[in-house]
């Protein structure tokens, strides 16, 4: 087998997940940006219908009042169709008669036809058979489903509807999702755009210092103390990482609620118990700022301690030996040596800060109100979890178009900006 | 470097900032088997009662959690198994084999790597309904491998990186296939990257909440992270001792993997993966 062929083979199944769970998503998060799909429109398409509770809104839209009113109550005509129908109920002798004398001929009122049926020579004689009868010829289309467009332009063109109104009202019926630019003006025109911005950023921002001063605090701190206290320290700061999210989360939920930790020491200097997490905006903040900065900082006193440890000693002794104090040392040759592992730890952090709302959606959830609504969980919220019920997947997409743009760009800048085989180091596991 | 005697200081200091950490730790186990009384913190007497969900239900209408640590099970060794799968491929077709647009996949592997994944999980989410796959365990499998993909052929491509070309080229010379070569004398080289692989996205499945959450939200494809939020999310009372109770089961396979491998752990996630 060539190279050339089995590189193919081995490479195809991961192309394909790739394809199907990356590539795929990407673009039809473009494509559904410009939809207005959402539960109710469903995604698979739809129908066409008006409903009664529908009727009322269609003036809204510029119908006229005529048009709606012929919606509602078309009126009756006799056609084949019908009288076929009445053939098969009442008897053919009665729907010959009918489609001689009357084929074609439309009654606007249900009693005028009810009437005639009454007065024929072999008349359906029960009042209720009459009802029935005659709802044999209702025109309207009223609460009927209609498969296709065609189909519902041509009971359009049935109850006699003005045709300046058929374009409209087709629109109007069709149940399923359509193409639309209103959820970029919706995004453009809301306030609350700009709030969920000012959110992401200021998260953004607060977590990533936080991220990388006290990381670097912790690698350096760590680097001089003991071995055996460090790596007390070492592992009381990893295990954030790599605990399941909804447990870390929980602790913090202890530490902070009004039966929790926080409020039972307060509470022996007779402070009224309260939700140290939720209670005021100021609060949230400094919560998931520190939820997310624990675990960032785990990320970053590893990715530092790994960094510093990679620094010859023979540096740091000459320091010593040239008379360096420990701030010194670290001031001018620990810190210059860290300037990519900080560079990169931005860059990395900003993205998946940016993009993730796991630790904020079980923490506060957003609020108190939507006071830490952070963008990516405004798209989570408008698409995919709402009070409301309504699913906008369409104007979720939207929202999360904005990020998938930043997150190409930011990746692909990334991937030339930094030798990112250098960055990526080679994974060194001890064996 | 060498001992200094006011090192106590930056211990001093480090305890303070890892007291809350270390507080949230010991509690967690404390609540779960001898809660305090309200507004004390010293620990009653022991009490079992609040693991009680591993032997009755916790309330009608919620799966068994036998049931849903299958699941949990189910889906984070599946998915590490075919990660490591394909990742093992495509690593080695990337970092050894000679085949067209090579360069392509590389930088796009790296893009990935960087990209997050999260921002797509709308269009997945509708991308399941339409295949059929919404709300079962194999779609969330298939979505979670595929989202693992790209950090896993990098790793395993970096390992693949540091075999010996000899190795392939004294197969290759004795007349075995590239294939052969691959599966006979390769791949034992990087048994200990298709190990690690393998634990990390073991772990990584194991503690994963949003998929779960968006894309399974039924209870018959209930994971522990979805039980755990679900329970806290509809217990109007806070009964933590309950909560850490589950939290508790829930981390224990975390716990063990955490204690066995932690040095190779803290080495590989300090490679840069996503965080």
């Amino acid at each position: 087998m060539t190279s050339r062929m089995l590189g193919i083979g081995f490479l195809t199944p991961a192309i394909i997940s790739v394809a199907i769970f990356f590539l795929l998503p990407v673009l039809l998060t473009v494509v559904f940006a410009f939809t207005n799909m959402s539960t109710s429109t469903g995604i698979m398409g739809g129908d066409y219908q008006i409903n009664s509770e529908q009727l009322r809104s269609v003036s809204e839209i510029g119908i006229s009042e005529e048009s709606v009113e012929l919606l509602e109550n078309a009126g009756f005509q006799i056609t084949e169709a019908g009288l076929t129908a009445l053939a098969e109920q009442f008897g053919d002798e009665t729907a010959e008669e009918l489609r001689e004398d009357y084929l074609g001929e439309t009654f606007t009122a249900r009693r005028d036809l009810e009437r005639v049926l009454r007065n024929l020579d072999e008349p359906i004689r029960q009042t209720r058979d009459r009802k029935t009868a005659a709802d044999l010829f209702a025109v309207t289309i009223i609460g009927e489903r209609f498969d296709t467009e065609s189909q519902f332009r041509a009971a359009l063109e049935k109850t006699g509807v003005d045709p300046v109104d058929h374009d409209t009202l087709t629109e109007f019926a069709y149940t399923g999702w359509t193409w639309t630019t209103d959820n970029f003006s919706l995004l453009l025109e809301l306030p609350s755009t700009l709030r969920f911005a000012a959110n992401s950023a200021f998260y953004v921002v607060c977590t990533l210092t936080f991220n990388i001063v006290f990381g670097l605090f912790l690698a350096l701190s760590t680097f001089y103390l003991p071995s055996k206290t460090a790596n007390t320290f070492r592992a009381i700061w990893f295990l954030p990482r790599i605990l399941p999210p909804v447990l870390y989360v929980l602790m913090w939920n202890w530490f902070t609620w009004d039966n929790g930790f926080i409020a039972t020491v307060t509470g022996w200097f007779g402070v009224p118990p309260q939700n140290w997490m939720m209670q005021t905006t100021t609060r949230a903040w400094t919560v998931v700022i520190l939820i997310n900065g624990f675990v960032g900082a785990s990320l970053g006193m590893i990715l530092f301690s790994s960094a510093i440890k990679a620094i010859p000693t023979s540096m740091l002794y000459a320091s010593e030996v040239d008379g360096a104090n420990r701030w010194q040392q670290v001031r001018y040759i620990i810190l210059p040596q860290m300037r990519w592992p900080i560079l990169f730890m931005t860059s990395y952090q900003t993205l998946s800060l940016l993009t993730s709302f796991e630790y904020i959606l079980l923490a506060t959830d957003g609020g108190p109100g939507r006071s830490t609504e952070v963008w990516a969980l405004a798209a989570y919220h408008t698409a995919l979890n709402n009070y409301g019920g309504n699913l906008q997947y369409g104007l979720g997409s939207a929202y999360a178009l904005v990020l998938v743009f930043i997150g190409i760009a930011l990746s692909a800048l990334y991937l030339r900006f930094f030798n990112f085989k250098e960055l990526l180091a080679k994974p060194r596991i001890e064996q | 470097m060498t001992a200094n005697s006011r090192i106590w200081h930056l211990v001093l200091i480090l305890a303070i900032f890892s007291a809350p950490l270390v507080i949230m730790y010991v509690y967690q186990v404390i609540d779960s088997i001898a809660q305090p009384d309200p507004g004390s913190l010293v620990p009653g007497a022991i009490d079992l009662s609040n693991w009680r969900f591993l032997w009755e239900r916790i309330d009608t209408g919620r799966p068994s959690i036998w049931v849903v640590t299958f699941n949990t099970f189910l889906f984070a060794s599946t998915t590490a198994f075919l990660v490591t799968s394909l990742s093992a491929t495509a690593g080695y077709a990337l970092s050894r084999l000679n085949m067209p647009g090579r360069p392509y996949f590389l930088g796009g592997l790296i893009i990935l790597h960087a990209f997050p994944t999260i921002t797509l999980i709308i269009a997945i989410f509708i991308i399941l309904q339409f295949l059929g796959l919404f709300d079962t365990l194999l779609g969330i499998i298939l979505v979670k491998a595929a989202l693992e993909l790209p950090f896993g052929v990098w790793i395993l491509k970096g390992f693949y990186d540091t075999v010996p070309w000899e190795i392939e080229m004294a197969g290759v010379q004795d007349g075995a296939s590239r294939l052969r070569v691959w599966w006979e004398l390769v791949l034992p080289q990087v048994k200990p990257g298709l190990f690690a692989l393998l634990i990390i996205s073991f772990l990584s499945g194991w503690s994963e909440f949003v998929l779960p959450l968006v894309l399974a939200p039924g209870s018959s494809t209930q994971v522990l992270a979805t039980f755990m939020n679900a329970v806290i999310q509809d217990d109007a009372t806070a009964d933590f001792g309950l909560f850490k109770a589950i939290g508790m089961f829930y981390s224990i396979p975390v716990i063990v993997i955490y204690l066995v491998f932690q040095k190779q752990l803290m080495n590989i996630y300090g490679g840069g993966t996503k965080g």
